[in-house]
């Protein structure tokens, strides 16, 4: 019986990907951090400190580059509303955030320059174009890249402050399908679509303040600042029946949107009981209520407006962060860390954009001395979204049951000099 | 240190593959499903075109595979149900009835809807009767055009009566009345979606032809065919009837009519002309009516409707023209029409040398306007109907799709998973070309409202269905 159906209905493809933190947020930003929780903001590990905490790159005694890549294997499962059971799963193929940091400077001096090259915030999702939900949306990429030049100054062993200036370069590309069916001359039916594809850029900072009142105990803050990504003049695309009465509903060709990448302020503690154990713990106030509306301003009518328009009105959420590691021998050193992070999604704001939902981090990495001057880190996070079940009754977004799992394996290689 | 940052990276990079394959994100409940009380083991559903699946002017095959009796059994399905068995037209004659199609849409927007004509399942283009019977098992017994009152009729299903019937009769048996038929059926389970033709027919035709059946004869008759189908103990759900007034072949027209007659008016007006509003026939009777164009309904108020078939009169308005009776008598006598248009002109006093819809001489027809005195039949007798109906579902514990407060709750249009939905022809996704007819869409929502409806009343949870995977109107 059910194949009579489904022989009508043809098959999806389905795949995707997902930010892994609230939102479209990707905290993924050095790999000994991810080892541990991503704590880092009150420690001097490495070069990643450029993001972690300008203020304290000062404070490492090498130069360095680092460099190092995540496998972000996210997944999510969607089930319509009760009494109905059916389901769709996203599925994609591995995004791959990543991160570059060198620094330099003199042996002596208490001034180190830096630049670091990464990606705080990006999301993947692949829905495909026949579920339940697709007239909410296809496929959703999101990615920003961001360049940060750095200084960082070591005001004495105790302290040290740094400041970078940020630019960051995307793309947006979103995909949806259009209520609209006709029939091709082969017999099959195609439904209308849309899709909106640009570049964007924007602009913000880092700074931070490293303090380190004794050899055990390191404190760091800092704080990141919004970055509005504006896309102007991105393509718009339609796929529709040709009849004129329905193309003349659709008539735009170029499309401005702006998406605020938002602050954070972390504070972050270190505590190192012993000289092979170091505690981190990080406090992060991510400040989502900057994401009101996902707005797309057009050139020309779409069904007689002039933009689109859908609520996000995300809350300011908190991430808390414990990790640690320690030093087994002058070759290895080993990490366990894990995270809450509380959802910027209210209630009857869920859409299949981000389905978000409090998470769950656990993660664990290691780094492998090669040699003198060649750390070889490895991480593993596995995160795990709490089940949601919203009506998305505010947002235009598409109603019922969410689940997201990622797997993120990492490598990263730092040299030293 | 490229060689080993590759080593690593391959490592990792296939180890996590590896661990991905098996760590799918999982639901913290199961999925439920239960059939509650119910015995779904045989389904069968009476009913009329609303059951046959019937849209766009038309059956076939693919309305059929979308009826909303073959969604109820494909959900069924999931909670015990058994095989379903509909009469459907072969893949070669799948155009069965021929129906229409959304071509385009004229220069002022108008849809421009052509009759399909190829892989028809009937003898001619003419003939309404089908090549081929089918006379394999039957469960579902939606025969379009049917009404209650012609479920005790010897002889609807012979070559002399309704031609679907025919189709599913043996001919043997071909004196076996309709209620005797679905009686013989003895389901576990039943759904009864009929009486919308005992109004229907007459609100199509604004009153012109058909009859309104007697609310007593159809109490009788409905009290007898849910005794009937429940004689074995089988459980089952009814729908009531919807008010026909709320679907887009009533409310189409009206809207965009009501202005092309205001200034009609004003200028027979501006001429000397002594008139107030045009003059239409009403119901089967020579007697003229005049119509207001304010009380014309749209969404600005009035209350007289125009069917849909009037769109290509309307235009002639003021134009000495009798193409409406030239045309009703080829097509009522094709041989011969002369005699027959004679014929209606005189019953119905015409002059067509006079201004059509303007001089009383030359009214607009009957068919075209469902006017208050024909409203008021058709409402008195759909709420008498639907009484009946609910009446025998309490007295036999039976479930209820309550059809008319669902579409008259929907007049305002509502959002399902991003899709607007409205009654509007065409636009509104609900309504098949024929703007009486459900879409597959349509069929889809009104079969998970029947599924909520029989959940709620044998305490079960047969599935709904994703409505998103059925069509609505095909544009092109």
């Amino acid at each position: 019986m059910k194949s009579r159906f489904l022989a009508l209905l043809g098959s999806a493809v389905l795949s995707a990907g997902v930010a892994n933190a609230g939102g479209f947020q990707a905290n993924l930003q050095g790999q000994k951090q991810i080892g541990m929780g991503h704590v880092g903001t009150g420690l001097v590990l490495d070069q990643s400190s450029i993001f972690f905490n300008p203020g304290a790159l000062a404070h490492l005694r090498q130069n360095g580059i680092q460099l190092g890549v995540s496998a972000l294997n996210a997944k999510i499962a969607y089930r319509a509303p009760a009494p109905a059971i059916n389901e769709s799963y996203t599925d994609n193929p591995l995004s791959t955030p990543f991160q570059a940091y060198a620094s330099f400077g003199k042996e002596d001096s208490p001034l180190r320059f830096g630049i670091g090259v990464y990606t705080p915030y990006g999301s993947s999702v692949n829905w495909g174009k026949s579920w339940q939900g697709r007239f909410g949306l296809n496929e959703l990429t999101l990615q920003a890249i961001f360049i940060q030049p750095t200084i960082s100054y070591r005001v004495s062993d105790k302290l040290g402050i740094g400041a970078g200036f940020v630019y960051s370069t995307g793309s947006v590309n979103l995909q949806r399908s259009i209520p609209l069916t006709t029939q091709l001359p082969s017999g099959y039916y195609a439904e209308g679509g849309v899709e909106l594809d640009g570049a964007a850029s924007g602009f913000g900072f880092n700074v931070g303040v490293f303090f380190q009142p004794t050899e055990k105990l390191s404190l760091g803050l800092t704080y990141r600042s919004k970055v509005e990504m504006e896309v102007k003049e991105g393509d718009v695309t339609f796929a529709l029946p040709s009849s004129p009465l329905v193309t003349s509903q659709f008539q735009a060709t170029q499309f401005d949107a702006k998406l605020p990448l938002p602050a954070n302020i972390t504070l972050g503690i270190g505590f190192k009981p012993t000289e092979a154990l170091t505690i981190g713990v990080d406090v992060q106030r991510v400040a989502w209520s900057a994401y009101e509306s996902l707005r797309f301003d057009y050139n020309a009518a779409v069904r007689g407006e002039m933009f689109s328009e859908s609520l996000r009105n995300y809350e300011d959420s908190y991430i808390y962060r414990l990790g640690a590691q320690y030093r087994v021998s002058d070759i290895l050193t080993v990490r366990a860390g894990a995270y809450y992070d509380n959802s910027p999604v209210e209630a009857g704001y869920l859409t299949p954009e981000t389905p978000d939902a409090d998470s769950r981090g656990v993660s664990a990495g290691l780094t492998l001395a090669l040699s003198e001057k060649v750390d070889l880190d490895a991480s593993f996070l596995y995160i795990n979204k709490k089940e949601r079940t919203d009506d998305a009754s505010k947002s235009g977004g598409v109603p019922g049951t969410y689940k997201s799992v990622a797997y993120i394996p990492g490598v990263g290689l730092n040299y030293k000099f | 240190m490229k060689n080993v940052f590759y080593r690593w990276g391959a490592t990792a990079l296939l180890s996590s593959a590896f661990l991905f394959t098996g760590c799918e994100p999982e639901f913290e409940d199961d999925i439920t499903v239960s059939r509650g009380d119910l015995d779904l083991s045989k389904y069968v559903a009476v009913g009329n075109s609303l059951t046959a699946g019937y849209q766009d002017n038309g059956l076939y095959l693919e309305g059929q595979a979308y009826s909303y009796p073959n969604i109820l059994a494909n959900q069924f399905s999931y909670a015990g149900g058994g095989p379903f068995a509909q009469p459907l037209f072969s893949q070669a004659q799948g155009n069965g009835s021929g129906y229409l199609r959304l071509a385009g849409f004229t220069a002022t927007g108008s849809p421009l809807l052509v009759p399909v004509t190829d892989f028809l399942a009937t003898e001619s283009a003419t003939s309404p009767f089908f090549k081929d019977e089918f006379t394999t098992e039957v469960q579902n017994f939606g025969i379009p055009g049917i009404r209650l009152s012609d479920i005790k009729t010897p002889g609807y299903g012979s070559a002399q009566g309704n031609p679907y019937f025919e189709r599913i009769t043996p001919d043997a048996n071909q004196f076996q009345t309709y209620l005797a038929r679905v009686s013989a059926s003895n389901p576990t389970f039943f759904s009864s979606w009929l009486g919308n033709n005992d109004v229907l027919g007459y609100a199509t035709a604004g009153g012109f032809s058909g009859t309104i059946t007697p609310v007593a004869t159809f109490t009788s008759l409905y009290t007898e065919l849910i005794t009937a189908m429940t004689a074995n103990g089988a459980e089952g759900i009814v729908a009531t009837i919807p008010d026909v007034r709320s679907v887009p072949f009533f409310t189409t027209v009206g809207p965009t009519a009501k202005p092309l007659l205001t200034a009609a008016v004003a200028a027979a007006q501006a001429q000397g002309l002594p008139i107030t509003g045009v003059s239409a026939l009403t119901k089967n009777t020579p007697a003229r009516i005049t119509i207001t164009p304010a009380s014309i309904k749209d969404a600005s108020g009035g209350s007289i409707l125009l069917t849909l078939t009037s769109s290509a009169y309307l235009p002639l308005i003021g134009q000495p023209t009798g193409r409406y009776w030239r045309e009703l008598a080829a097509s009522q006598s094709p041989t011969n029409a002369a005699a027959t248009l004679r014929g209606y002109l005189t019953t119905f006093q015409i002059d067509t040398t006079r201004a059509f819809g303007l001089d009383p001489r030359n009214p607009v027809p009957s068919a075209f306007v469902l006017d208050d005195t024909e409203q008021a039949e058709i409402n008195t007798a759909t709420i008498a109907y639907n009484n009946a109906i609910k009446a025998q579902a309490t007295a036999k514990n039976l479930a209820v799709f309550d059809a008319y407060e669902f579409f008259n709750s929907i007049q305002g249009g509502f959002m399902l998973n991003g899709v607007a939905y409205s009654p509007a022809f065409i636009t509104g996704n609900l309504f098949s070309l024929d703007g009486v007819h459900p879409t597959q869409r349509g069929y889809a929502i009104i079969a998970n409202r029947m599924i909520e409806a029989i959940n709620a009343k044998y305490g079960a949870t047969i599935p709904t269905i994703d409505v998103t995977q059925f069509r609505a109107v095909l544009i092109p």
